[in-house]
This record gives C-alpha cells, sequence and structure tokens, in this order.
C-alpha cells in the first residue's frame, strides 16, 4: 500500500503527443514483508488512460462498468463504419515466423472495399523496412509506410520534441531502435554490440559515460546485460535533462509462436528498479502512435477500427484513442482472461481471427 | 422563589503548552548525544556497503570504533542487503581487512532468504531458481534446500535461429532475486516461466535497493533493478525479505532477546537502514559516507528523519575517545 509519505502524481498530456506519465518520488517503503505495490501504479496508468472521454459511449464512474465485448456476428456493420483498420501483428497477422489463416485474403478484401490499413507493433526489434521485408516473405503486400513499430515512434518522438541532433542517444534494444535513429539523423551509442561487454567489480574500476547523451532508448534486449543497465543508470542519473524513453511496457511476447518471452517491459522495468524514474512509453497503450497516424493520414479517430490480441495494450490503445475495438482471440488472450472478474477492459467486440471477416461474412449470405 | 441555578463556569486552567519538537529532529552527532547515545543502547546494528566499507575497501577509523564499542560491552550485529555472499564468506570478507566478526553477528540477505523459506516450511522436494550470487546458492544449500541457476546461467545465450522451446523445471516451487551482476535475458526467462507456469511458485526478493557502492568509485544499479526486471514480466510483486522489511529484525529480536529501544541501527540509506531501524522502534544514526548526502537527507522532499546523523562510523570513536 502507498504510505503517506511517497508522493505520486499523475498527468495526461493534453497535446497531440499523449503521455503515459508517472512521476513518483518513494522515499519510504512500507515494513511489511511484500514491497510497494508498483503494479498499484501500473494499473493506475492504464484507469488513467481508460479514464479519458469516448464520445461512443457512456463513461460510468469506474472502469469496469463498461459494457461486455459482444462476439462479432455482422462483420459488413463493423466494416462499413469505419475507413480505416489498425492492426496489431504478434497474435493477430502472424504468430512468430507463421501467417495465421486466413490473413492474406482477408486483408484484400478490406483493401477492395476501399479501407486503409495500418500496422502497429510494440515489438522494437525491426525498423520499418525490415517489417515490410517480413511482410512481403510471407506473400503480404504491405507499404512501408503503413507500418509504425514502436522502434520508430521512439525516433518519431524524438523528432516531434526537436530532440537535439548534437546530442546522442544511448540505446537498450536491438537493431530496429537503431536502424530509425538513424534514419531520423540522430547519432547513437549502445545497442547490441554492448551486448558483448563484462563488468569487472573491483577497486579502482570505474564506469565512464558520454555526458552528450540526451536520451536513454530502452525496448525489447535479447542481449540485456548489467554494463547496459549500468550506463543507462549513469546517463538517466547524471547527465541533467536526459530522457528515459521506452519503446513499449509489454510483460511478455511471442518471440516464438509455442511460447512466450519475457517481454520489454521486463528490461524497461529493471531501469525503472535502478532509477527510480518512470519512462515516457511511445508505444501501446500509450496514445504516441495513434496520434501520429492520424495525423499522417488526416484521419479521424473515431473513423478507426483497433483490432489486437492483447487487452492491455492493443484494445486500451483502441480505447484511449477513442477507436472501436476489436479482440482476436488468436494470440494471448483466450475467452477465460476475457470474462475473468480481474479483466476490466472490454472491447467493442471480440472474434477467434481476422479472417471471420470472411467466414462470417459468407455465413450470412 | 428558589434561587435560580447557576452554572459554575469553571474556566479550566490550561497548561501552556511547550512547544512540541518537530518529531524526529535529526541531530548532528557530538560529543554530548553520542555519550547520551551510547549509556542508552545494549546494542549497535550496522549495515555494511558504505558504513562499514565500500567495495573491498574499510572506512577510516572503522576497525578501532567496533574494537571500542566492543570494550564497552555493546553488542555488534550486521545487516546488509548485498546478497552476493553467504554469511560464512562476509566473516571472510571482515577478517581480510582486519576486523574479527563471527558469523552468527552477520545477517546477510542471502541468509534471510534462506531463513524465509524454512520460516513458511518450503518443502525440501521442491526447487529454487536463482537469479543472483553465489552467496544465495550456498545459504540456500546450508539450510538443506535445492537450488540451481546463479552464476552458472551466466554464459547461458538464446538462439532463436533453430525457433527452440525454452524449457523449465516444472519442480521449481520459488525463484529468488537477488542482486545479479551476470543479469542476462536467459535467467529473465526462465524466472518469469517458474513464476509464471509453475503453480503457488513464489517469488522471493534479498532486497529492492535501486543502487549501491558495488565499487570504491560510484554506485551501481541494486538488487533493485533485478527484481523489477522480473516484476516486469510477470506482473506480480515479490515478498521482501532485505531492509526494510522487518523479516531480519524480527529474526535478529528472537536470536539475541534484546529490546528494540535498547539498540541503535547506523546506516547510510534512509530508505532500507533507517526506516528498518525506526519500524522497529530502534534509534537511529545515519552515516554520510555511503549513498545519503547531507543534501538528500535536508530536502524537503525526505521524510525520513533519523534521530542523529554524522559523517563516518569514526566519528563515534573521535567524540567518544579518550
Amino acid at each position: 500500500m502507498l504510505s503517506s509519505s511517497s508522493r505520486a502524481f499523475i498527468s495526461v498530456a493534453p497535446n497531440s503527443l499523449s503521455k503515459t506519465l508517472i512521476s513518483s518520488n518513494f522515499v519510504a517503503k512500507p515494513r511489511n514483508l511484500s514491497s510497494f505495490s508498483r503494479q498499484f501504479f501500473h494499473l493506475i496508468t492504464l484507469k488513467c488512460n481508460s479514464n479519458r472521454n469516448h464520445n461512443h459511449r457512456k463513461m460510468a464512474s469506474s472502469v469496469s462498468t463498461r459494457a461486455s465485448a459482444q462476439q462479432l456476428k455482422n462483420p459488413d456493420e463493423l466494416i462499413d463504419s469505419v475507413e480505416t483498420f489498425i492492426f496489431d501483428c504478434d497474435g493477430v497477422i502472424w504468430k512468430g515466423d507463421s501467417l495465421i489463416d486466413g490473413v492474406p485474403e482477408t486483408l484484400d478484401m478490406l483493401r477492395s472495399k476501399g479501407k486503409r490499413l495500418v500496422f502497429v507493433t510494440n515489438n522494437s526489434t525491426k525498423s520499418r523496412k525490415q517489417y515490410g521485408k517480413k511482410f512481403e516473405s510471407l506473400g503480404l503486400s504491405v507499404n512501408e509506410e503503413e507500418i509504425f513499430a514502436s522502434s520508430f515512434a521512439a525516433a518519431a518522438y524524438l523528432k516531434s520534441i526537436d530532440f537535439p541532433k548534437e546530442k546522442k542517444v544511448y540505446v537498450i534494444g536491438e537493431d530496429g531502435i537503431l536502424k530509425e535513429l538513424e534514419l531520423a539523423g540522430y547519432q547513437h551509442i549502445g545497442g547490441p554490440e554492448d551486448g558483448d561487454k563484462k563488468i569487472e567489480l573491483k577497486p579502482g574500476f570505474l564506469m565512464e559515460h558520454d555526458e552528450s547523451v540526451g536520451a536513454v532508448v530502452v525496448g525489447f534486449d535479447r542481449y540485456f546485460n548489467y554494463y547496459k543497465v549500468q550506463y543507462g543508470t549513469l546517463c538517466i542519473r547524471e547527465n541533467p535533462g536526459c530522457l528515459f524513453i521506452a519503446t513499449n511496457r509489454d510483460a511478455v511476447t511471442h518471440l516464438t509462436d509455442a511460447q512466450e518471452w519475457a517481454g520489454g517491459g521486463s528490461m524497461v522495468s529493471a531501469l525503472v528498479g535502478s532509477t527510480q524514474q518512470e519512462p515516457l512509453v511511445v508505444g501501446k497503450p500509450s496514445t504516441f502512435m495513434m496520434d501520429y497516424v492520424a495525423k499522417e493520414f488526416g484521419i479521424s479517430k473515431s473513423q478507426i477500427c483497433m483490432v489486437g490480441d492483447r487487452l492491455d495494450t492493443d484494445i486500451l490503445f483502441g480505447q484511449n484513442g477513442g477507436c472501436k475495438t476489436l479482440l482476436v482471440l488468436s494470440g494471448v488472450t483466450n475467452m477465460e482472461m476475457l470474462q475473468s472478474p480481474n479483466n476490466s477492459i472490454q472491447p467493442d467486440f471480440y472474434t477467434s481471427k481476422i479472417s471471420d471477416f470472411l467466414s462470417l461474412k459468407a455465413a450470412t449470405v | 422563589m428558589p434561587p435560580l441555578l447557576k452554572k459554575k463556569k469553571k474556566k479550566k486552567k490550561r497548561k501552556r503548552q511547550r512547544k512540541e519538537m518537530r518529531s524526529g529532529d535529526i541531530q548532528v552527532l557530538d560529543g554530548g548525544n553520542a555519550s547520551r547515545l551510547l549509556h542508552s543502547v545494549d546494542a549497535f546494528v550496522f549495515d555494511c556497503d558504505g558504513v562499514i566499507w565500500k567495495g573491498n575497501e574499510l572506512i577510516d577509523g572503522v576497525s578501532d570504533t567496533l574494537h571500542l564499542l566492543r570494550s564497552q560491552g555493546k553488542k555488534l550485529v550486521f545487516v546488509t542487503n548485498n546478497s552476493t555472499k553467504s554469511r560464512t564468506q562476509y566473516a571472510s570478507k571482515f577478517l581480510s581487512l582486519g576486523i574479527s566478526v563471527s558469523q552468527d553477528e552477520i545477517f546477510s540477505s542471502s541468509f534471510a532468504a534462506a531463513m524465509y523459506l524454512k520460516s513458511v516450511q518450503y518443502p525440501p522436494d521442491k526447487k529454487v531458481y536463482v537469479v543472483g550470487g553465489e552467496g544465495i546458492l550456498e545459504e540456500l544449500h546450508l539450510a538443506g534446500f535445492t537450488a540451481f541457476g546463479g552464476p552458472e546461467d551466466a554464459h547461458k545465450t538464446i538462439q532463436l535461429k533453430e525457433n527452440p522451446f525454452f524449457h523449465h523445471d516444472n519442480d521449481v516451487g520459488a525463484v529468488v532475486v537477488g542482486l545479479d551482476p551476470y543479469i542476462n535475458f536467459y535467467k529473465l526467462q526462465y524466472a518469469t516461466l517458474c513464476i509464471r507456469e509453475n503453480p503457488g511458485c513464489l517469488f522471493v526478493a534479498t532486497n529492492r535497493d535501486a543502487v549501491g557502492h558495488m565499487t570504491n568509485l560510484q554506485e551501481w544499479p541494486g538488487a533493485g533493478c533485478m527484481v523489477a526486471a522480473v516484476c516486469g514480466s510477470t506482473q506480480k510483486e515479490p515478498i521482501v525479505v532485505g531492509k526494510p522489511s522487518t523479516f531480519m529484525m524480527d529474526f535478529l529480536l528472537k536470536k539475541f532477546r534484546i529490546d528494540t529501544s535498547r539498540m541503535c541501527m547506523v546506516g547510510d540509506r534512509l530508505d532500507t537502514d533507517i526506516l528498518f531501524g525506526q519500524s522497529a522502534g530502534c534509534k537511529t544514526l545515519l552515516v554520510l559516507s555511503g549513498v545519503t548526502t547531507l543534501s538528500i537527507l535536508q530536502d524537503s522532499a525526505n521524510n525520513i528523519l533519523p534521530d542523529y546523523y554524522t559523517d563516518k562510523v569514526s566519528d563515534l570513536l573521535q567524540l567518544l575517545g579518550p
């Protein structure tokens, strides 16, 4: 529980850049066995985000009174009511490196109906260009400009705040982030090559860090190690005004289609643990990418349907943005999780997979 | 006509209230209060990193100060959140720095983790996965548990090219996470799978210190980093056995049977050491030889006020000296 001496404030910026921003000064921790509940703050973040106004439904005083999700029975009605579909990738389009059944035909059908398709993924390991190649290798024709990965979002965020080009960015993450930063014209250090660096905690050993680092970007990192944590921590704690940016905070991710793996949320939390500062999150459920997409394509958010497999990132992302939301059960969420009394995030609709757009249509003919 | 009953209004004499001192006013240690402190306590509980040593270097004057306190008949206890060593290994470290301390006077968070599992009657046929150092593994083995992981997983990597399935032992009933300078994705994944998929698997943290003086020259990320990483992937909160949790204090008190009001906690960290002492009702002395500076102590954002503060432990010797 929060002790009276800990202070926290939550703000959601009203401008076009939405921030999931919490600042908390921990100077006291409770004395009981279980440590201070950071999950409490996580919930506050989600609830805060989900309390924003949605013009197409009433908001009761608590999030949990949102109407239950309806099973998708009439896909045409949904398709006709929006102009753009935003798709998550892992668990919706593909699982690991395997395409989910019926996806190509479904996307073709939507395009033939004049719908705009956008793909938004929290996975920061690849750049947009690299994702474009992945789509291509799976037989899907998707333009690079239709893809928004959290790696791209990090670079786009720095651009949006006019991050000075003479400052450097330290990266705890993989190639995708480095490539996007390069494309945006930023100097970066760190990344996968720091995965081989070792630490020797012995007398006289001092780790130096570059004082011109003005931002640390943290995302999913299979080459995570103590050197990187220390480097990032030193930059954030000691370089005045240094930004702490997280691509996303997903707890687990489907690196392979067979099982879940510790996700970006793990690496980001490690830095939160050592710096005691909260990051600016650019990936879902923060609406940064939604705002960017809407601005880029000149779309009204009420004309968008967000399709995803994860409640606390995809669906919340859609709700925060004021879009319609469709949950697919082809990824990490199953019916039991959707209907659990612990779940307070209810999408507008749910269905088993996106190709139901076609099969349900056929059934109603 | 009966006389009207008049109510006698008694004016209560109020004592002039003395202006109360702000609770927890900190006093800098001086000749007067140091002597009073010495006579009012029977035991001194010391943190180690930043109080006794910094990395592997003894802080000036510590040895003579401890000697003085012992000669005055004071009990000395050392409570450290650093889980990288076992009590035996800490006793060796003290010896190498010229200080003789028995392992029974040392309470490391590695030892606390093993004692916690004992206290909940953790079944000996279940295994324990460790994200941390040799100290935790040794204490778990000494307590009779089957523990694995630790430093030997430091070199394990994950090759995704062959699309592997990551196996984990279904007999793991507890994951203990502490300071681990060899933290990597393999360990995070192993711990995550155990906690998420083994029914009833415990998630125990030795401590949650954000940073510490692992070397004498600078601060380094502490166990708080590794513990938070596992919280991030499991979305669960751990049971914390180290300071400021009272687990070690309760254990200590049972063992030594001293009244906490006759104890003084000496530490360099407000949110672990001082809070730990205050929670138990001990007197508290903050030393500025570690992570806390005077400006942090005096910052209006800080609500943890020790009874006393001083630059370093050897100030006791200076102030109490002959």
